[in-house]
């Protein structure tokens, strides 16, 4: 145990030799294991946004470093990787993109009243309600995604019944079809069933008869879910004619997935951004390019946008506080007001550490090609209740 | 749409893979008293064999590029070879080792056949499209259903008629159901004791990648953790047939399917969420009892 902690610390000072008067970012994050493919896009990001933040002579007039520690995707390992960066005296820490990996490490933070940021953890409890008053998360709420569905759908395709289909496996899951259930009712919908089905189930066949059961076939269908788990109960969904436009979350945006459903047509996903270079707002898709030229290829995925936004807003938290230190960061985070970013305005407030509205982009698959269609903010912002459902 | 064929359908499909993986364990286990828990290593490695290697996000197809009729025995062959391989890396050396030693060995193969396509492959679940025709639903007495099902239950029927003639009629059959009986007073009457158990091996490998195909067919996509549920599904469908019994892992498979489908269908919607719980309560009440399994075999009691 002793080598070992021996042998990270080295590899630490091998990797960024940290000088005292530069500030230091902590990164533990999952260099290695299944969480691994999650967070490396959104730490690329983050490094970008401080690569350019250096190269126009830095923060408060100093350059920012980054040190970073392996959670190995592992719980256990992401308290120890949280706690070693901590002990490094690091300024800020940032955490993987899942909360359950992300806690750990951040509650380190915590401990010591050190801000932390997750990359992009959607569950409300990655802030001041789970890990405590100096954690923040830096995407867009999971309730969000499911009431910018609903609304959307109401509005601009005159969507009239809906069925909710949830995959319970994860937190992330069930904030979707909260956020779904809220807004529907309230723009007008009805929702003529729900059910639920497990990420992991080998068939979904139950679940189908049950839809394809109703008088009717619903408008559309808000599936709660992420990969795998999603592709596969598209796949069976179209399969068994059920035409009803799908309503999804973030988690299933990216064309990778998209030959297991060959052809899919009336597939809509929220996003922070499009990674498909069709984005109305050009600094998205210049950024797009500026990620492929560091990283070899374009973003897979909306999930390598947060990373960015999360430097670019600690940066001006830094910058008007006068200092890095947590107390007054923290604070003038929490002034933030629809403070712009090239991905659309974001909002801390002393209650919420995340954006509970958000300008998202609307992407729509139509014959297995994802383009973007249109641009949505809900009307009313998710009240703290409802997201602590 | 007519409701009772439907669900009927449903359930048999579901419990024709969960027979065919509890097949898989239990052949194994009653050569050789081993669980083994890389069962659902090999299916997602057959999964994952169908694409080239490598982590790019967007997957290429590789043996699932063959035509089907040279696809299917070369994933059957896949399959087969990487059980094989792993009785003779591993299994072989620890013929005299406790079923504890054996199980935890074999979650420690799996370990490390899942930590080397989270390398090879990276940990994205990648898209697979594999014979999506199969999934064109058919109508049948009034039930509409997936093509891909009525394949299910009819491959199930066939491999299981197929091990049930093997276990009858040939050598290496008559070899197994001794082997599974009584594993070293049948090697005293001069049963190939690495024969029996290489051939068992080999058939549940077999039957790993079957299962894989049919999971790549129905789902579209490969994960480097698919197969753990359908592991411990199938584990559990050989424990209540009776460890060891062939036709009890069988009939447990297509039980366990059965309740399953019928809990989703009629549980009402607040507790449908916790549906693996109450099918896991079934399972303690058929334990409780028949301790040993509905189908317990002779050996599998108290021996004094």
């Amino acid at each position: 145990m002793k080598t070992f902690l021996t042998a990270t610390v080295l590899a630490l000072g091998l990797v960024s030799p940290a000088l005292a008067q530069d500030i230091n970012i902590g990164f533990a994050i999952a260099k290695s294991g299944w969480v691994e493919a999650y967070d490396t896009p959104a730490v690329t990001s983050a490094r970008i946004r401080i690569d350019e933040i250096n190269a126009s002579g830095g923060l408060l007039g100093k350059q920012i470093k980054w040190i970073e520690a392996d959670t190995k995707s592992d719980q256990a390992q992401a308290a120890q990787a949280g706690q070693l960066l901590v002990d490094e005296e690091v300024d800020m820490l940032i955490v993987s993109c899942d909360y359950d990996f992300s806690a750990p490490a951040s509650l380190a933070a915590e401990a010591v009243g050190m801000i932390s940021f997750s990359l992009c953890a959607e569950d409300i409890k990655a802030g001041i309600q789970g890990v405590g008053p100096n954690s923040f998360s830096a995407s867009v709420l999971a309730a969000v995604q499911g009431a910018t569905m609903a609304e959307w759908s109401v509005k601009e395709r005159g969507v009239k019944t809906g069925y909710v289909l949830l995959d319970p496996t994860i937190e992330y899951d069930k904030g979707i079809c909260t956020g779904f259930d809220w807004m529907f009712p309230k723009v007008g919908g009805e929702t003529v069933g729900r059910d639920t089905f497990k990420n992991g189930d080998a068939s979904i066949a139950s679940q189908i008869t049950r839809i394809k059961a109703l008088a009717e076939e619903p408008d559309a269908i808000m599936l709660c879910s992420y990969m795998p788990g999603a592709g596969a109960a598209v796949r069976q969904i179209r399969a068994s004619g059920i035409n009803s436009l799908i309503l999804n979350g973030s988690a299933v945006d990216g064309s990778y997935w998209l030959n297991a459903v060959p052809n899919l047509s009336g597939f809509i996903v929220p996003v922070q951004g499009s990674i498909y270079g069709d984005d109305p707002r050009p600094e998205v898709e210049a950024f797009n390019v500026n990620f492929e030229k560091v990283s070899g290829s374009r973003p897979a995925s909306t999930y390598a946008y947060p990373g960015y936004v999360l430097i670019d807003l600690w940066a001006k938290a830094v910058e008007r506080a006068g200092t890095v230190d947590s107390g007054p960061v923290v604070a003038e985070l929490e002034k933030m007001r629809d403070e712009p970013t090239i991905f659309g305005p974001r909002t801390f407030t002393s209650e919420i550490h995340h954006q509970n509205s958000a300008e998202m982009q609307i992407i729509e698959i139509t014959n297995g090609t994802p383009a973007w269609i249109d641009t949505w903010t809900i009307s009313e912002p998710v009240p703290l209740d409802v997201l602590l459902k | 749409m007519n409701a009772a064929p439907q669900l009927l359908f449903d359930a048999l499909s579901l419990g024709g893979i969960y027979a065919m993986a509890a097949l898989g364990i239990a052949l194994i286990f009653g050569v050789m008293n081993l669980v083994n828990f890389a069962h659902g290593n090999y299916i997602a490695f057959c999964v994952f064999a169908l694409i080239l290697p490598s982590s790019d996000v967007v997957a290429v197809m590789f043996i699932g590029k063959l035509p089907t009729l040279l696809l299917i025995p070369v994933i059957l062959a896949i399959g087969a070879g990487i059980a094989v391989a792993s009785e003779y890396v591993i299994f072989r050396h620890m013929r005299g080792a406790t079923p504890v030693a054996m199980m935890i060995s074999s979650f420690a193969l799996g370990f490390v056949i899942q930590n080397v396509m989270l390398t090879v492959y990276s940990s994205r679940a990648k898209a697979i499209s594999l014979w999506p025709d199969l999934n064109t639903p058919v109508d049948i007495a009034g039930a509409s259903i997936p093509l891909l099902q009525l394949i299910v239950i009819a491959t199930t029927l066939i491999v299981v008629a197929g091990l049930a003639l093997l276990l009858k009629k040939t050598r290496i059959g008559l070899e197994m159901r001794a082997a599974a009986e009584n594993f070293t007073m049948a090697r005293l009457l001069g049963v190939r004791a690495n024969v029996v158990i290489t051939g068992a091996f080999a058939l549940s490998g077999a039957l790993a990648a079957a299962v894989a195909l049919i999971m790549a067919t129905q789902t579209g996509v490969a994960d480097i953790r698919m197969g753990g549920q359908i592991m411990l599904t199938a584990f559990i469908a050989t424990v209540i047939g009776g460890l060891g019994s062939l036709p009890g892992a069988v009939a447990a498979g297509f039980l366990i399917g059965a309740i399953s489908v019928v809990l989703q269908t009629f549980l009402p919607l607040e507790i449908r969420a916790f549906r693996d719980a109450f099918l896991y309560l079934f399972v303690i009440v058929i334990l409780l009892a028949k301790p040993q399994g509905l189908f317990a075999l002779r050996s599998a009691g108290p021996r004094v």
